[in-house]
């Protein structure tokens, strides 16, 4: 059974969750990246450290593995 | 809790960037989306009120945290960290921890095997339908009230964050709110609330570790706070709170530990029914015992992106000229001092995130916001259709109806909360006493409900007639204070160096002494119910049911101490 959705439901919460967080860092990962390689970065305190980009990677690599993990089974 | 008619803001602090509005816009189309998705599981009663009954202990633990940490709670008390300093980690840690594990371990049980599907219903059970239908029409009240002002706050900030129209983010806000709650019911609401439980920490986290990163470390920002302020008092839990005069909040440790710590967190989170209904809706009895002891877990961390981002402004900002930043209260705010306590998170915000990561923090406080009317909106048609139309105007209703009266309720519930919001918009100090409503009822309710569950001799008149004694003597309390001054506060805080934060705690510690008085001398006075009657309800005639726990790291009481011990670690390393 999906965890939180109702029974009968494929999709669980954790996937919903996910999905999320992969689509954020889908989009911040490739924005920083931009913003750092092409130097665009905002003016903002200790935009050396590339906080977009880093960020982007980290919700990318949490939201894959929620994704994967909670992905709807085939049965 | 803060007054939200304080976050008011000044000037337009900043604009969207295209990504950002992409970031917000996926957020919306997701949540909408999950309403659809979940209808198809949302037909009966038990489905739309109480999620089916079929959430995991960490999803209903997750929602159990997640529908107290709503943006007005964020933004509000990150501002009382900077005004206040450490002090404002009381409600998050001795205001919380404590009292959600006693709900875990100790009323869970009889919340869940009595079957209620809310407070009020309990209270029905135990003290007839008196002690309900107060109960059921205060909190009624309150919640649609509530959701009105998270509506109103929700839109002036997105005014004065980003200059959008007021109207235009009302609207929008509630109709998203209302499509997936009517859609979805508890369900819905408790899926958004764990996505923004996620999307919160996503969106904040970034403003605590990087001002770490600028600050030096801890070490070094409570040097710098030192400074800035002139005294260390802003950095230490509990030494400074053997005097009303020796710490900025202007409490004493016994309006801490009894008023915050005792009464108003045991009531708040034993016995507002936004909150216990999220765990009312777990799968078993373990999960419903251990949903408080992970949320718990949780709160524990929340501290760090609300009052370290707090404690952080009062040392990294700065004035263009170089010079310290100095935010001030709203009625001080003026050319010199362009920015209030309230504006700490946005402020901060701004300075560390730029495009895509402010995207990402707007969105976190819109589905704070969002949450935060989802969670009132559908505990008021919970308990709108069982504790006041199912229970006082039509009975016998089929389960069916009781669904449509639940989305209907849900809709109309949302229309009131709009009509809420434009009236807050004409005059703003009614959100104050929206707020107010809530200490009115909230700490004598948590004396009914205690002596409920653990003393068989309450009756059912001793119940009412606490409560109600009880509610009446915040209330002449509450404007007692309001309009007697620095005198009246006296009486009620016992010290003539009480400041008005300590009003709130002492009031509810007499309100709920009072509540408890009452019951127990009608109690004495009137005829005891029967022990039989009192099976499944009553601490002493009820066998608790055993929960399924196999080993030691899956009983509920071994993770309740874990946190328990950690708690106090923390108010060690914190003293």
């Amino acid at each position: 059974m999906a965890e939180g959705t109702g029974r009968g439901e494929r999709l669980s919460i954790w996937f919903f969750v996910g999905m999320l967080t992969l689509v954020y860092g889908a989009v911040l990962a490739p924005y920083g990246a931009w913003e750092w390689f092409g130097n665009h970065e905002a003016p903002t305190v200790l935009n050396n450290l590339h906080p977009t980009f880093w960020w982007g990677c980290l919700m990318l690599v949490f939201g894959l593995f929620y994704t994967l993990k909670f992905r709807p089974s085939k049965d | 809790m803060l007054p939200a008619a304080a976050l008011m803001f000044t000037t337009q602090l900043t604009t969207l960037a295209p990504v950002d509005i992409l970031i917000l816009v996926l957020y919306f189309a997701l949540v909408i989306f999950i309403g659809f998705y979940v209808k198809g599981a949302t037909n009966t009663s038990e489905e739309f009120f109480l999620a089916g009954r079929e959430m995991s202990a960490w999803v209903a633990g997750l929602s159990f945290v997640s529908a107290n940490l709503g943006s007005l709670e964020l933004m509000g008390w990150a501002g009382a960290a900077y005004q206040y300093g450490i002090l404002a980690m009381h409600w998050y840690w001795i205001g919380a921890i404590p009292a959600m594990l006693f709900l875990g371990i100790v009323m869970m049980p009889f919340y869940y095997i009595s079957k209620t599907h809310s407070v009020p219903g309990y209270l029905q059970l135990r003290f007839g339908e008196g002690a309900r239908g107060l109960a059921a029409a205060s909190f009624a009240l309150m919640t649609i009230l509530m959701s009105g002002v998270n509506m109103y706050a929700m839109a002036l900030v997105m005014k004065v964050i980003l200059g959008w129209n007021i109207s235009f983010s009302i609207w929008v806000g509630a109709i998203t709110v209302a499509v997936y709650v009517m859609l979805g019911g508890l369900r819905s609401a408790i899926i958004n609330e764990v996505l923004q439980f996620v999307l919160i920490w996503a969106g904040a986290a970034l403003i605590p570790i990087l001002g770490l990163i600028e600050a030096g470390g801890w070490t070094k920002l409570k040097a710098q706070i030192a400074v800035n302020v002139g005294s260390n008092d802003y950095t230490h839990l509990w030494t400074t709170l053997g005097h009303f005069k020796d710490n900025p909040m202007g409490v004493h440790w016994t309006g801490i530990v009894f008023g915050l710590g005792f009464v108003v967190s045991f009531g708040y989170w034993t016995t507002d029914f936004l909150v216990v209904q999220r765990v009312l809706s777990a799968n078993n009895l373990r999960a419903a015992k251990m949903a408080p002891v992970i949320g718990a877990a949780f709160k524990m961390a929340v501290p760090f992106i609300v009052i370290v981002p707090g404690l952080l402004a009062l040392a990294v900002l700065k004035n263009p000229d170089g010079s310290v930043m100095h935010l001030v209260g709203e009625n001080a705010v003026n050319a010199a001092h362009p920015y209030s306590y309230n504006e700490v998170l946005p402020l901060m915000l701004i300075r560390y995130c730029g495009p895509g990561l402010l995207g990402l923090g707007i969105t976190a406080l819109v589905a704070g916001f969002m949450s935060g009317m989802a969670g009132n909106v559908s505990a008021f048609s919970t308990v709108w259709t069982y504790d006041i139309y199912g229970a006082f105007i039509n009975k016998k209703a089929s389960d069916k109806h009781y669904v449509f009266m639940g989305r209907l309720s849900t809709v109309l519930g949302m229309f009131v909360s709009i009509l809420t919001a434009y009236l807050v918009a004409n005059a703003a100090s009614i959100m104050d006493y929206v707020q107010a409503l809530f200490s009115f009822f909230i700490a004598p309710l948590f004396g009914t409900v205690v002596l409920g569950m653990l003393w068989k001799r309450a009756t059912k008149a001793g119940g009412f007639w606490g409560l109600l004694a009880g509610t009446l003597s915040s209330i002449a309390m509450f404007f007692y204070t309001s309009y007697g001054g620095q005198k009246a506060l006296a009486l009620i805080a016992l010290s003539t160096d009480a400041r008005p934060m300590a009003e709130t705690l002492y009031r509810a510690l007499w309100s709920w002494l009072i509540c408890v008085g009452v019951t127990i001398v009608v109690s004495y006075c009137t005829k005891p119910i029967p022990e039989a009657q009192l099976a499944g309800l009553v601490y002493g005639a009820t066998t608790i049911p055993d929960d399924g726990a196999r080993g030691l790291f899956q009983k509920p009481i071994f993770w309740a101490i874990v946190v328990i011990t950690v708690f106090f670690i923390l108010n060690l390393i914190f003293f």
